[in-house]
């Protein structure tokens, strides 16, 4: 069980002169949830998209599955489920023919793909829009499109980027659940999100990223000891370097006040 | 979704596919769901109701192309001309390029430079290969459409004037072409990307686009200039710089085979005329990877430059635009009309060709002598300058981000006047006026100084355009819908009807040259009729807006 599913080592990657990854380096074992979790532009969806071979250029190893992903075999990507960011689709596509579109991508049979798809649409409670347009889904029957399009193949390793965004506190619950479930059965999940109580409860373990860098890397408890906070937003806030919360509302709101 | 004939015909080819390390398959599944999207062209919007979705929607573009059938037959009489294969040829493969690499620039650009794709498919085990092949043979299939659209009946006609190898011989050399055509596009797309960043980048791609309407234009004149015309027989003389105008590649193939005359020039041109087209296709092949790769620049915003308020321009712009909301709408529209890459994508293209064709008119006629120009009166080609006003009015209304229209009904908004006038106004200022002055200037050199009042009627004849395209043209707000309604069929016929306004402004003016002190009477019109409809344009309602 102690295998290692994902390495990264070093990895450095800037736009331009603007540097967004400093050397991050942290292994993956199977069956772990990783909490990934950083502030805004930490550098967290970046890394997450370089493993994914959606960005390039950049310096220092990724390995996947015991190989480097930089060596032009795109075939780990099979064993991949991605929950992106920004949820780009084919929106001019119905739910049905975007996942059946997905699953033959990862190399099922479309007739199987439809199936598969359709009765976990209709397990997450979205079953009645499977044969609309995509551009007229809400934000959450989008995104549980999105989280259903990363799981019909059964993927090993999962990326979710914000996954939760936009469910509504009962499908939050189902999606829970499943995370949890799906680490019982051996998947490795790397999660980001930046709501702090939702990662503090499921993660196995939590890496925090700042400013490109990796501040903390431990499970929940072990962090708490190195930290004198309690909750890990307090852990965010504290090993961010972040105490001015009140003041800077306060100084908001009088500058909305200005008119 | 529906298995498209197209594609079937494609089955054929799979072997070929595999063989370049193309997944034939999942090139195939992405072909299907593009095809799929583009033929669902209809605002989504407005058709929730998925239920009835059997039957599927003819493609939009498809419906467009009787307008190329239309062209098509202007072909016809080069290829019943005579047998002076290498010139009529030659036109002929000209026109049919112009066409073809102008739809390409505007209407395909848009799906070789798509980013979206990058963000779906590469995280899903596709190679980049299969990815931009899948692009290529999309851009194909709607090519060989408008081939055949375009070619298909002149094609015909020439089989039963000059026989089964003049046809096969065109039909090789038009598919020739089309090859280069897509393969000079693409190179010169990755030429770009590989070498420029940012903002940079999305400027020097608008540039190129220009550019590339320009030389095709040049380029078309140049071909009629290498023949002479002596006694009604035309002569070729064969110079270096031919060597550059590729439809004489094909024409001497033409020449060559059907009149059996190998001279040393037409072997040439034939060599390149297969050695280019290969050649091109190959090296984007051989680069494709790179070309996907480049793309990504395209969705990085450069480094943000902090624009500085321009004290001079803020004084104009408080004359131009008196209320405040109006000065609002000026500034939102102008900075999207320079920042928005579809806009830009569609719109600047139209902006190169209405500076060049004033001129080749003029160049046109100014076969006889230099002196004899500046008495003439063929400073009224600047109407030309106008036609790309209903267009660009057209466009003004999409967006790609056309969601954030929402923005327009959340705020409080009391009447949707200085919406559009703002609008208008930055577009007539920003788009239009420097096409207007650098034709003038050029014009003023050309004709001299006492053109000045008619230049200055032909403005005040382009603003009242302006307004009439907004009266007659379908009112939505401005940048409120997705591009994908733009390819809409409807707005050709429109175009072409409000482009009779220009030969009937044209038209006034000319006559009112006649008249001594004609040209102020017309321009005391205009104006008039400017400051009238002015006034009236704009009272658009919201209720009028929602039903369209």
């Amino acid at each position: 069980m102690e295998d290692v599913i994902l390495e990264i080592s070093d990895l450095r990657k800037n736009y331009g002169p603007k540097s967004v990854l400093n050397g991050v380096s942290f292994q993956v074992k199977r069956g772990e949830i990783i909490g990934y979790i950083g502030p805004n532009g930490a550098g967290k969806s970046t890394t997450v998209k370089i493993m994914l071979g959606i960005e390039d250029d950049y310096s220092g190893q990724v390995n996947i599955f015991g190989r480097d992903i930089s060596d032009g075999d795109i075939e780990y990507k099979r064993k991949i489920g991605y929950v992106p960011e920004i949820a780009e689709v084919y929106d001019n596509l119905t739910g049905q023919e975007y996942l059946t579109f997905v699953g033959e991508l990862y190399g099922l049979d479309s007739g199987f793909a439809s199936d598969k798809a359709k009765s976990l649409m209709e397990l997450f409670g979205v079953g009645e829009v499977y044969h609309s347009r995509i551009a007229s889904y809400s934000k959450g029957m989008r995104q549980k499109l999105l989280i259903i399009s990363s799981l019909l193949h059964n993927p090993e390793l999962l990326f979710f980027d914000e996954p939760i965004n936009g469910l509504d506190a009962n499908s939050v619950m189902i999606f829970k659940e499943i995370m949890a479930q799906l680490a019982v059965q051996g998947k490795t999940i790397f999660y980001s999100s930046h709501i702090m109580d939702v990662v503090e409860k499921i993660s196995s373990r939590i890496i925090l990223l700042h400013d490109g860098r990796i501040a903390a890397d431990g499970t929940f408890d072990e962090l708490k000891q190195q930290n004198t906070e309690g909750s890990l937003e307090q852990i965010f806030n504290q090993l961010t370097g972040f105490s001015e919360h009140k003041e800077l509302g306060a100084r908001f709101v009088s500058v909305v006040r200005e008119m | 979704m529906q298995d498209y004939r197209t594609l079937k015909l494609l089955d054929h080819f799979e072997r070929v596919f595999n063989s370049f390390g193309v997944d034939y398959k999942v090139m195939r599944k992405l072909l299907q769901v593009k095809l799929t999207m583009d033929g669902r062209r209809v605002p989504t919007i407005f058709s929730q109701n998925a239920k009835k979705e059997n039957k599927e929607k003819n493609n939009q573009y498809i419906k467009s192309l009787w307008v190329y059938v239309l062209f098509g037959l202007f072909l016809i009489p080069f290829v019943l001309m005579g047998d002076n294969y290498l010139f009529q040829m030659s036109l002929f493969y000209g026109i049919f390029t112009f066409f073809v690499m102008t739809s390409m620039i505007s209407d395909f650009s848009s799906v070789l430079l798509d980013i979206r794709d990058r963000n779906i498919l590469f995280p899903k085990p596709v190679s980049r290969k299969t990815i931009s092949t899948a692009k290529m043979v999309h851009v194909t299939i709607y090519l060989s459409f408008l081939t055949i659209a375009l070619a298909g009946i002149p094609l015909i006609v020439g089989l039963f004037k000059n026989g089964p190898l003049f046809f096969l011989l065109a039909a090789v050399n038009i598919i020739l072409i089309d090859l280069l055509v897509v393969g000079l596009t693409a190179l010169i797309y990755l030429s770009i990307l590989r070498f420029f960043d940012g903002e940079k980048l999305k400027d020097i791609i608008n540039y190129v686009q220009i550019g590339l309407s320009l030389m095709i234009m040049v380029g078309y004149q140049l071909l009629i200039r290498s023949f002479e015309f002596i006694d009604l027989t035309v002569s070729f003389q064969p110079k270096w710089w031919q060597v550059f105008i590729f439809p004489m590649w094909y024409g001497a193939n033409m020449e060559m085979l059907l009149k059996g005359a190998f001279e040393p020039v037409y072997l040439l041109f034939s060599a390149l005329s297969l050695l280019i087209p290969i050649l091109s296709i190959w090296i984007y092949m051989k680069f494709t990877g790179t070309f996907e790769q480049s793309l990504q620049k395209l969705a990085y915003q450069g480094k943000a430059k902090v624009t500085k308020q321009n004290k001079a321009g803020q004084i104009l712009l408080n004359i131009i635009c008196r209320s405040p909301e109006e000065r609002a709408f000026f500034r939102f529209a102008g900075r999207m009309m320079k920042n928005e890459r579809d806009f830009k994508l569609k719109a600047y293209p139209s902006l190169g060709f209405s500076i060049v064709i004033p001129f080749i008119f003029i160049i046109n006629t100014l076969r006889e002598d230099f002196a004899q120009l500046s008495d003439s009166k063929s400073y009224i080609t600047i109407y030309f300058s106008l036609i790309i006003i209903p267009t660009i009015m057209i466009l003004l209304k999409h967006s790609g981000k056309y969601k954030g229209a929402f923005i327009y009904r959340v705020a409080p908004l009391k009447s949707l006047k200085p919406v559009f006038s703002g609008t208008i106004k930055a577009f007539i200022i920003k788009l239009y006026l420097p096409v207007y002055f650098m034709l003038s200037a050029l014009f003023l050199f050309l004709f001299g100084a006492g053109i000045l009042p008619n230049l200055i009627a032909v403005f005040i004849s382009a603003c009242l355009y302006a307004v009439i395209c907004f009266m007659v043209l379908k009112k939505a707000l401005p940048f409120s819908e997705s591009f994908d309604e733009y390819s809409q069929n409807g707005n050709s016929a429109i175009i072409f009807g409000l482009m009779l306004f220009v030969a009937l402004l044209a038209g006034l003016h000319f006559a009112s040259t006649f008249l001594p002190y004609g040209i102020y009477l017309y321009l005391g019109i205009c104006s008039i009729g400017l400051v009238i409809s002015w006034r009236l344009a704009f009272n658009v309602t919201w209720e009028k807006i929602i039903k369209g």
